[in-house]
């Protein structure tokens, strides 16, 4: 863009500040108990204040209440938004930063407050304002603005119940990203990190190709049947080079570890529990430890390891209490 | 006689740079500051160095710093390894090249961007097919990336085995800050911290928090060895070389060792400390101060027990008693150390120890100091020199 | 699900709550979207979230926001009432990934009796999907 076009460009966008997105309405269902308990059935939601009449009754609540989460719920407009969604001041404003290559979105903040627990019978009403536009800024997905919604919802009695902040960041997509530039509130990088492999030379890559197919290798000394970890191309004890390997049971037990806080890189899961494991073999390895809570992890913990797929590339030894 | 190099050279020279998180420019720009301070301090010309010792990860050519120093012809260089294990390592080889007459006046430099360049926090990663890619692929896929990480894991051991809690952590991190809250070059200068802050700090890799990890920090500093003689005829009091040694102990790998029968101990620093005593005839009981690495807290107690100021295991004990602080036994890291000062691989630990012997030490000690330990970083191949007041 | 409201007095910081793992299914991220009336073609139709450069259909952030809630109260109990959910949006979830949720007590407020809880959802593929805080309020008194 040139420097006119910015300055026409900023000044439309900022026209918008402080814009309602029409007029407070009000949501198309009041709160009721039906779709109340089709949430919770999909979310998973067991919580008898939601579900259970007779012990929400008995509750200091002394009735249902519905899910905090479903506030914005009470105020979407369903099936018509896959047919035409209405063109709004929001919808407008999208427009015009995709009219100048803003064209990827991506949802990237929700901050809800819950003033009151809602119950069967209110009468949700909303109200967005276009509250703010942050940019441009420099972000891992291009240069963007972030546009800042605040949503209040009000009851029967015009009494505040909650408000959300939405934001959307609205980006100009690297070029080899065009393509996936639109749309999705939540669409994000498509290339997902992985964990960083080791590289492969003559003295590993057979034990790591080992562990592509499932298995882990230990590798021993053909002339004096030493075992080492990790592997080398000669035997400390004897001096050999020649060696063959035997498939570890992965029995083994905690010998030391950390629970890794920070930084965090992209493409592993935190928190992340990586241990030095006493194999019954005798040698140690290092992988991670999972499958219970960080804090449980002790020195002289047995576990037992299996190798997994932890991400789309990559296959790990990983170790779970016995 | 016998072969040693005890007292056969001297420090007469220190220089440091301003530490900082982003000094703006080049490395090659610190170095040369760094250099010039040093060679200032003694009195020498830039003509006057004809040896030159970094480590191998310095990014500064030997040849450029010469160049933008203004040196004459170079007659050593030489360069040591494995990250901040080669501080005093560097010591070592000015001090052979002087005893054995290779060079007559060596500069040991370190300069790095450690925070607004290549931050040593931000891990390894698997770009290259090296030898130490192959070495850190046994760890990088399992998230086992940053020296934290690995410093956990012994750490985690060395708890296990000797009873130590965080309390000895703190004491460590805190003394330092203490020091560091008086020294108007350290980052942390006037900014203490209390136990409930050193409690609430974020955790980096368990038991680790952020009070027990070192900065990164921009910025540089140099010492200038010469002999003994020449020492005499300049204009600080020279700080002679007592003994000075390096390790790398069986089954060693570089922050990894953790295939030893015992991990939480330092086989390499116990040799170092053995070698380096014997040098000298001195023991743990000549030592009046010292600079001990910190780039981790607890890394201190367990050299504390290498260099024998108490046994294995009972590091804990010795500082609970205070004695790292400016009236204690030993004090320790008088400048804030890496955890407070700033982090320059350890080289800003060899200018103070220096300070130590000369009683310039902006924390000095009301005791006279007649030798002072410093270390290198450890995890890696390390070592320590005892540097000592010349009669 | 925890019965048993927690009692203020009962939970410090540091406090860890249970992992969850949740298998994230078409049905899920479908029924989730239908249940919250977010019709957006993105999380139904496979052909809709490929245009905007997805494998598949992903779960909407009001399903996000649900599930960061349910985690939270199935450990607090019942009697425990949500006062606000931050969240920042990372890595999608589609189908056939495993989100694993933690969640730690990171503060308290002992005059509004309110409790903060640092959640986290990673799903096993593409890294971070959620993160975020729930503040919520626990009786004082059993």
């Amino acid at each position: 863009m040139t420097p006119e076009e910015v300055s026409e460009f900023e000044a439309k966008i900022r026209a918008y500040v402080g814009r309602e997105n029409g007029p407070r309405q009000r949501g198309k269902d009041d709160v009721n108990l039906a779709m109340i308990r089709h949430w919770a059935e999909v979310i998973g939601d067991e919580n008898p204040a939601y579900t259970d009449p007779d012990y929400a009754a008995r509750s200091r609540r002394k009735g249902i209440v519905a899910p905090a989460t479903m506030l914005q719920i009470w105020s979407m407009e369903g099936y018509p938004m896959c047919q035409s969604p209405k063109v709004d001041v929001q919808r407008e404003l999208h427009n015009v930063f995709e009219s100048y290559g803003y064209t990827g979105t991506l949802g990237t903040n929700t901050r809800t407050e819950f003033y009151r627990e809602l119950r069967p019978g209110d009468q949700v009403s909303y109200h967005t304002i276009i509250d703010n536009i942050v940019g441009p800024k420099k972000t891992g997905r291009g240069m963007g603005y972030f546009i800042e919604t605040v949503t209040t919802f009000t009851d029967q009695n015009d009494e505040p119940v909650g408000r959300q902040v939405f934001r959307v960041l609205k980006f100009v997509p690297p070029p080899q990203d065009a393509a996936q530039a639109g749309g999705g509130q939540q669409a994000a990088a498509v290339e997902a990190a992985t964990r960083i492999a080791s590289p492969r030379g003559h003295d590993n890559a057979w034990w790591w190709e080992a562990v592509d197919r499932g298995r882990v290798l230990i590798q021993r000394c053909k002339s004096c049947g030493t075992l080492r970890h990790p592997p080398r191309p000669m035997c400390g004890e004897c001096q050999s080079i020649e060696w063959d390997s035997i498939e570890s049971t992965l029995d083994g037990e905690v010998f030391s570890f950390t629970e890794i806080s920070y930084p965090r890189f992209p493409g592993y899961p935190y928190p992340l529990v990586v241990g030095v494991i006493q194999l019954a073999e005798g040698t140690r390895l290092v992988a991670g430890i999972t499958g219970c809570d960080p804090s449980a992890v002790h020195i002289g913990m047995k576990v037992k390891g299996k190798v997994e797929q932890v991400d789309e590339k990559t296959w790990l030894p990983q170790f779970y209490p016995v | 006689m016998e072969r040693n190099i005890s007292d056969r050279a001297a420090i007469v020279g220190i220089g440091s740079t301003e530490f900082s998180k982003d000094s703006g420019r080049s490395e090659l720009s610190l170095a040369a500051e760094a250099v010039k301070a040093a060679l200032d301090d003694a009195g020498l010309e830039p003509s006057d160095v004809d040896g030159m010792v970094t480590f191998t990860i310095d990014q500064n050519e030997e040849v450029d710093v010469a160049r933008a120093v203004g040196c004459n012809d170079l007659t050593f260089y030489s360069r040591v390894p494995y990250g901040g294990g080669a501080a005093t390592g560097c010591v070592l080889q000015a001090a052979m090249a002087v005893a054995t007459g290779i060079a007559d006046t060596v500069v040991v430099y370190r300069a790095l961007n450690g925070r607004s360049g290549h931050r040593y926090s931000k891990g390894v990663s698997g770009d290259l097919i090296t030898g130490s890619a192959i070495h850190y692929g046994w760890y990088m896929p399992f998230g086992l990336l940053t020296p934290a990480s690995w410093v956990a894991t012994f750490t985690q051991r060395y708890m296990h085995i000797t009873g130590c809690t965080v309390d000895a952590f703190f004491e460590v991190a805190h003394s330092a800050r203490m020091y560091a809250v008086n020294n108007p070059a350290a980052f942390f200068y006037q900014r203490p911290f209390d136990r409930a802050e050193y409690d609430a700090g974020k955790k980096i890799c368990s038991p680790l928090k952020i009070y027990d990890c070192c900065q990164e920090s921009d910025g540089g500093s140099a010492v200038i060895v010469t002999t003994p003689e020449r020492a005499r005829d300049l204009k600080q009091p020279g700080v002679l070389i007592r003994g000075v040694a390096q390790c790398s102990a069986k089954d060693q790998e570089e922050m990894t060792s953790f295939y030893r029968p015992e991990i939480g101990c330092l086989p390499e620093m116990d040799i170092a400390a053995k070698k380096a005593y014997a040098q000298c005839g001195l023991s743990a009981a000549d030592i009046d101060a010292a600079v001990i690495y910190d780039a981790f807290s607890p890394i201190v107690l367990w050299q504390l027990e290498s260099w024998g100021f108490c046994k294995p295991g009972e590091a804990k004990d010795f500082v609970a008693d205070g004695a790292l602080r400016i009236d204690g036994r030993l004090p320790t890291n008088t400048h804030g150390g890496q955890l407070s000062e700033a982090y320059i691989h350890g080289v800003n630990g060899i200018v103070e120890a220096v300070r130590q012997v000369r009683g310039t030490s902006v924390n000095q000690p009301r005791k006279t100091i007649n030798h002072a330990l410093v270390t290198s970083g450890v995890g890696v191949p390390t070592g320590g020199a005892i540097l000592g007041r010349m009669g | 699900m925890n019965r048993e409201t927690l009692r203020y007095g009962g939970v410090a910081v540091g406090d860890r709550l249970p992992e969850l793992k949740i298998d994230i299914t078409t049905g899920l991220i479908v029924g989730g979207a239908i249940a919250s009336r977010d019709f957006t073609p993105v999380h139904h139709e496979t052909k809709a979230a490929q245009d905007v450069g997805l494998p598949d259909i992903f779960m909407n952030i009001i399903t996000s926001n649900g599930l960061m809630g349910r985690f939270v109260t199935d450990w607090a109990g019942p009697g425990a009432t949500l006062k606000s959910i931050d969240l920042r949006l990372g890595a999608p979830n589609v189908p056939g990934v495993v989100m694993t949720v933690t969640g730690e007590v990171v503060a308290k407020d002992d005059a509004a009796g309110t409790v903060d809880v640092s959640v986290t959802g990673e799903n096993n593929v593409w890294g971070t999907h959620m993160a975020g805080v729930v503040r919520l309020e626990l009786p004082k008194e059993a």
